[in-house]
């Protein structure tokens, strides 16, 4: 499945091995691992802290191809 | 097609504005009133400050490009907002919290009208085109978190109403509702 990170402004898909139930905590601790580890192109930060997602969103959606694409990102609550 | 923009503020403001071409009929909503402040990072101007955000805006499609819109000065609640998207083909949220995200999302789907999203994180380093159909509002970390004050953010607002301006155009062109991730780095139309 493909996961998309959004960190500092910065979007990179990466392919995770994980089921569809997956919990967005799993995501989260996921993600940071991978940045970590220098797993996601363009995102390699060694330090990256443990809850760096805390406050972070998963989205998922299908895609036509019938499988499932999540979405790690920041909140985004304001517009006007 | 009438569009409704739902909050002028810095993003809805600066969105509205760049539809300003479309020839669609225009409906600005908003119950604000711009402050010195709001000139860092809105579409108001000197003469604009004091005004309700929304008359102001309509005063300048009209002065600086001679397009006449409609404006209410209004707050959208679940008791007026029948009232305030009547006849609208599209409904634009451009709204800074998620409970009058909420109202607008109902109606949308009671009435079957369709709704399109904008917003940004509070760091201006993320912001999301979505249509309503996949829209979750998201809530502040804490309340009354504050966000580009001071104007800091302003290119990454115009990059965000661009990419919102982008799918109204193609949504009264051809019907077509795309989404967009928008980064600091890039524009993802999905």
């Amino acid at each position: 499945m493909i996961l998309n990170i959004t960190w500092n402004g910065v979007s990179a898909d990466t392919e995770v091995n994980v089921d569809d139930r997956v919990s967005d905590r799993d995501v989260k601790r996921i993600a940071v691992e991978l940045i970590r580890s220098g797993g996601v192109s363009g995102l390699h930060i060694r330090d990256l802290a443990s809850d760096a997602f805390e406050h972070f969103v998963v989205d998922r959606f299908d895609t036509p191809e019938g499988g499932q694409r999540l979405f790690l990102r920041p909140k985004v609550p304001f517009g006007a | 097609m009438r569009i409704v923009f739902c909050g002028v503020g810095a993003l809805g403001s600066t969105a509205a504005v760049l539809c300003r071409s479309l020839g669609a009929e225009l409906r600005l909503v908003d119950f604000d009133r711009v402050e010195t402040k709001n000139l860092a990072a809105q579409s108001f101007v000197k003469q604009s400050i004091g005004k309700n955000k929304a008359e102001a805006l309509k005063l300048q499609f009209w002065n600086f490009w001679t397009v006449k819109v409609e404006a209410l000065g209004v707050r959208v609640v679940d008791d007026n907002v029948a009232e305030v998207c009547a006849g609208a083909d599209l409904i634009v949220d451009c709204f800074d919290n998620r409970a009058s995200r909420e109202v607008l999302s109902a109606h949308a789907r009671a009435h079957h009208t369709p709704l399109v999203h904008a917003a940004l994180a509070a760091d201006g380093s993320f912001g999301l085109v979505r249509w309503d159909e996949r829209f979750t509002p998201d809530a502040e970390d804490h309340a009354g978190q504050a966000t580009c004050e001071g104007g800091e953010h302003l290119p990454f607002i115009g990059l965000l109403a661009s990419a919102l301006a982008r799918a109204i155009q193609e949504f009264v062109k051809n019907g077509r509702r795309r989404d967009a991730m928008v980064s600091l780095s890039a524009v993802t139309t999905l």
